[in-house]
């Protein structure tokens, strides 16, 4: 798909490409799991009261519910950065100049790069990856030489490990940077903008 | 102070409006000096949408989906077209009272203008309406979304002070009620200044074929309402039973609705999901921060010190509340303000919890109707290209009768109360 | 040196840790005059109780207020204490935290959870509030219960026939208005101010478990202070904890009168009843926290 709308461009340099691609992709997956836990939210909640009802009630639902709304936020998030469509304000922007408003552009896409980063490093420091792998991934040593008890943490009715619901913090930290590196480029106007024909988002469309 | 420069620098360049306040709140860790709230930060975004009340938030906006899938919109305006179409300002009336019955499907403000902007602002223009007025007339409309039950800012809101939902949803209705007929009388007035045009006239024969061909659309409401009384779900689980409700009718009875849209409506309520959750995991993250710095303290050591009573209160929260509403509103207002107001107007002013959450809603809702940040205009321009900054100059009598209810709902609990048992 | 805390809690202004959480505050200022001063978050201001815990771990909270089911996820020895049937009134639960085996609990805090403990506030024991009339244990079998969704309650309330179903706290009164769930067990001070007499037809006293709160240290806060900071502070917390205690254990009979008053027909649960379904639990537990046939024990004796 990348691949299509760069062939009517000026040819791009590798680096380009490969972050528009990675983006391409990103978006895809994206859209698929944003599909697949609505229909999982949807299903749990109904299950939920079938099960009640029929006076057998499953202990983890609502649990399982509500990770599938938090991993949904982040990924619906992140596909958001790509097709530009959370609410800014524009009452300065509209008012300046092309050149202006292509400033403005860039500089709130490099905002959302830097955002993305900064959430990876406060991730890093949370998660620790380094730490763990010189506690040898074992997590009461690390945690007894950290103080950081994130690896021995359960949910409460799921039973599951709660790095493994977090992990959602940095690889929406990840997505969103590789997002707004995808945004930066064609704000610069080094790649013409794609479309997303994937995405039928008619209401909201373009109120950024 | 430093944060709040960041703010709006970020804000004026365009930076999207959750973004901005995640990275206010990372200026304000720097700037306080105790670092050691970034390892905590990415824990407290994931924490502001780790809670079972917003699950109906993704529910609520997918029986939006279904609903207008379906075709079932253009049926509740036909409904709303056989009791007022042929009065003068006849489609005015239609917008607003087809408003009021799309409220009590969906939830959300934004949502509700997407939807009705579409249907309505077209017909309007077709009948000689301004298309600016016709646009922020459905702005105004969509306010009904949030107001009448089901509705995601009260979700939200008695997610936070922690008192039943059902309650506050029920809270809502009286001031829906109230609202509708304020616009009505301000469409009355409008209308007979500026001759507004009479819709066709239907005899009352076809009214009455028309309200019993449409009245189906009203099984959805039903449906919710009655799983929640029945025991079978809760205000939650109710919105899942609801959208079964409306893909039934929508296959069976208008026959609009095919299985093969459902992924696309899942995708788009994922998506504009995404949109308002991502804003309340920003503000969690951002009112964490503040209140870390002890800011909600000292606004209410401010507070007290100005309002001497329960109604001054109140009526100094309103103008607060319209103050910070003309940027930050909606839900992302809420969950800004309410962890600061909410001990305050209770333990201090002894003001009931339920009444002040409708206040504030009412409040919020209101500053998505106040430039320069107005969610509700942007939407309406959006969908049908008329400028928002105009359609707040032409509404502005809107404003004004919303900014009544506001002082009715703070003087008397009762408008808030009256249907809790 | 001069020191500012801040101590986080999940229960709402009102509440009688709430109020200790207060009078704390109070106290560590007049005893220093004004040198240690503490702020009070409530109601989860802060973020629900895991992200107060991460908070302490990473010294950026001082102080905590947390519940033993929360302590009880990450410790099992911790998770003992919601063992039913270790006392069986309100009265010897104020006696039994303040005992030496209680505080001993603390001991792993530090290398498990990163805080430590320095007290136990307490909630008084757990009643059921059923939607038809219970008159014993056998009355239970069957009812789907709300129940406080700690692994502890869940084995208990399981072992007695009941299908533990989670419903989210704000939701729990229009659970039982609707008949959602058939019954639903808490204590009876949080009972009282959601008036759950309006939504039952009967309260069946269980006399079997209660949910205790400790008051934590950060870690990492807790080294930066000098040995008197730490002594006094000690200090003033068991003090004020120690009202606490008092107090809701002295509040407890006007809240059966107040209950009584609504004309509901209350029932205790039979000690006799109560021997099978001691063994059952202690069969899943025991192995997992050992420490719990001395809790017993002790329990025993009070
Ligand atoms: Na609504
Ligand atoms: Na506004």
């Amino acid at each position: 798909m990348v691949d299509q709308t760069i062939a009517t461009h000026t040819p791009l340099a590798r680096p380009y490409r490969l972050i528009l691609a990675a983006s391409t992709r990103l978006l895809a997956v994206e859209r698929l799991l944003i599909m697949g836990f609505m229909y999982l939210l949807t299903a749990l909640i109904l299950l939920n009261v079938a099960t009640r009802y029929a006076r057998v009630p499953i202990y983890w639902i609502d649990e399982s519910a509500v990770y599938s709304v938090v991993w949904l936020t982040f990924i619906g998030a992140s596909a958001m950065t790509r097709l530009r469509l959370d609410f800014a304000v524009s009452m300065l922007t509209e008012r300046l100049s092309e050149r202006g408003a292509m400033i403005a552009k860039v500089l709130s896409t490099l905002a959302v790069i830097i955002f993305g980063l900064a959430l990876m490093t406060m991730c890093w420091l949370w998660m620790d990856p380094v730490g763990l792998a010189r506690a040898g991934f074992d997590a009461r040593e690390f945690a007894g030489q950290t103080f950081n008890f994130l690896y021995t943490e359960r949910t409460q009715t799921l039973g599951w490990p709660t790095w493994s619901l977090y992990l959602i913090m940095p690889i929406f930290a990840v997505s969103m940077t590789i997002h707004g590196l995808a945004n930066l480029i064609e704000d610069l106007e080094l790649a013409p903008k794609a479309s997303h024909p994937s995405f039928v988002l008619s209401a909201v469309d373009g109120v950024n | 102070m430093l944060t709040g420069a960041a703010f709006m620098v970020v804000m004026l360049v365009g930076v999207p409006i959750g973004l901005c306040l995640c990275i206010a709140a990372i200026v304000y860790v720097m700037a306080s000096g105790n670092p050691l709230l970034f390892q905590s930060y990415p824990l407290q975004m994931f924490g502001g949408v780790d809670s079972y009340g917003l699950i109906a938030i993704p529910l609520f906006i997918l029986i939006g989906e279904i609903m207008n899938g379906g075709g079932i919109t253009k049926r509740i305006v036909d409904l709303a077209m056989a009791f007022v179409g042929s009065l003068k300002g006849g489609l005015a009336y239609v917008n607003i009272l087809a408003n009021m019955f799309v409220s009590s499907i969906l939830g959300s403000a934004t949502a509700q203008v997407a939807i009705m902007a579409q249907i309505m602002v077209p017909e309007m223009e077709k009948k000689g309406y301004d298309k600016t007025f016709a646009a922020g007339l459905t702005a105004y409309g969509g306010m009904l979304g949030p107001i009448i039950p089901p509705s995601v800012m009260f979700v939200v809101y008695s997610v936070m002070a922690q008192v039943s939902v059902s309650d506050m949803l029920i809270a809502g209705i009286v001031p829906g009620v109230i609202l509708t007929v304020l616009f009505c009388l301000v469409i009355a007035l409008m209308g007979y200044i500026y001759n507004y045009p009479r819709a066709d006239y239907q005899t009352p024969r076809q009214r009455i074929a028309t309200i019993l061909s449409t009245a189906p659309t009203m099984l959805i409401p039903i449906v919710i309402v009655g799983s929640i009384l029945g025991g079978l779900a809760n205000a939650t689980e109710a919105a899942a039973v609801g959208a079964i409700a409306a893909i039934i009718v929508g296959k069976y009875w208008t026959r609009e609705f095919q299985f093969a849209q459902l992924p696309q409506m899942m995708l788009r309520a994922g998506i504009y999901s995404a949109i308002v959750l991502f804003l309340v995991a920003a503000a969690a993250v951002f009112s964490w921060v503040l209140i870390f710095g002890k800011v909600p303290q000292d606004t209410a050591a401010w507070i007290q010190t100005v309002a001497k009573d329960p109604v001054s209160f109140m009526l100094l929260t309103n103008v607060i509340l319209l103050i910070i509403g003309t940027v930050i509103d909606g839900v992302p207002g809420l969950i800004m303000t309410v962890p600061i107001l909410l001990p305050i107007a209770t333990e201090i002013y002894g003001i009931d919890p339920r009444q002040f959450g409708v206040v504030v809603v009412v409040n919020l809702v209101l500053g998505l109707l106040s430039p320069p940040v107005g969610l509700c205009f942007f939407v309406a321009a959006a969908v049908t290209g008329a400028k928002p900054g105009k359609m707040f100059v032409v509404t502005l009598p809107f404003f004004g009768v919303s900014c009544i209810l506001l002082i009715l709902l703070s003087l008397y609990p009762a408008l808030s109360l009256i249907l809790i048992k | 040196q001069a020191k500012e805390f801040r101590l986080g809690l999940i229960t709402p202004n009102g509440h009688s840790w709430n109020k200790a959480a207060l009078k704390l505050a109070d106290r560590l200022k007049a005893e220093t005059n004004g040198r240690l001063t503490m702020t009070v978050f409530h109601s989860g201001q802060l973020g629900n109780e895991p992200a107060m815990m991460q908070q302490l771990q990473s010294g950026a909270l001082d102080m905590g207020f947390i519940q033993a089911a929360e302590l009880g996820s990450r410790v099992d020895s911790i998770a003992a204490i919601n063992a039913p049937y270790i006392v069986r009134s309100t009265d010897a639960v104020a006696k039994f935290v303040r005992h030496p085996a209680a505080e001993k609990l603390f001991d792993v805090l530090p290398r498990e959870t990163g805080t430590i403990g320095l007290g136990w506030g307490i909630t008084g024991m757990r009643a059921i509030f059923a939607a038809k009339v219970l008159n014993g244990l056998a009355d239970i079998r069957g009812m789907k219960l709300r129940i406080n969704p700690t692994p502890v309650y869940r084995d208990f309330y399981s072992s007695l026939g009941a299908a533990p179903t989670p419903i989210p706290t704000p939701q729990v009164f229009d659970a039982m208005s609707n008949g959602q769930v058939d019954g639903l067990e808490a204590d009876l001070e949080f009972s009282w101010n959601q008036r759950f007499d309006k939504v039952s037809k009967s309260i069946l006293q269980m006399n079997a478990v209660f949910m205790p709160m400790a008051a934590v240290v950060s870690g990492r806060v807790w080294q930066t202070l000098s040995p008197a900071d730490r002594e006094l502070i000690t200090k003033a917390v068991k003090a004020i904890l120690n009202d606490q205690i008092n107090e809701l254990a002295a509040g407890e009979p006007q809240l059966i009168e107040n209950l009584k008053g609504t004309g509901l027909p209350i029932r205790q649960v039979a000690v006799a009843d109560t021997e099978a379904v001691i063994a059952e639990f202690d069969k899943i537990w025991l192995p997992k926290a050992p420490i719990l046939a001395e809790l017993r024990k002790v329990g025993a004796t009070l």
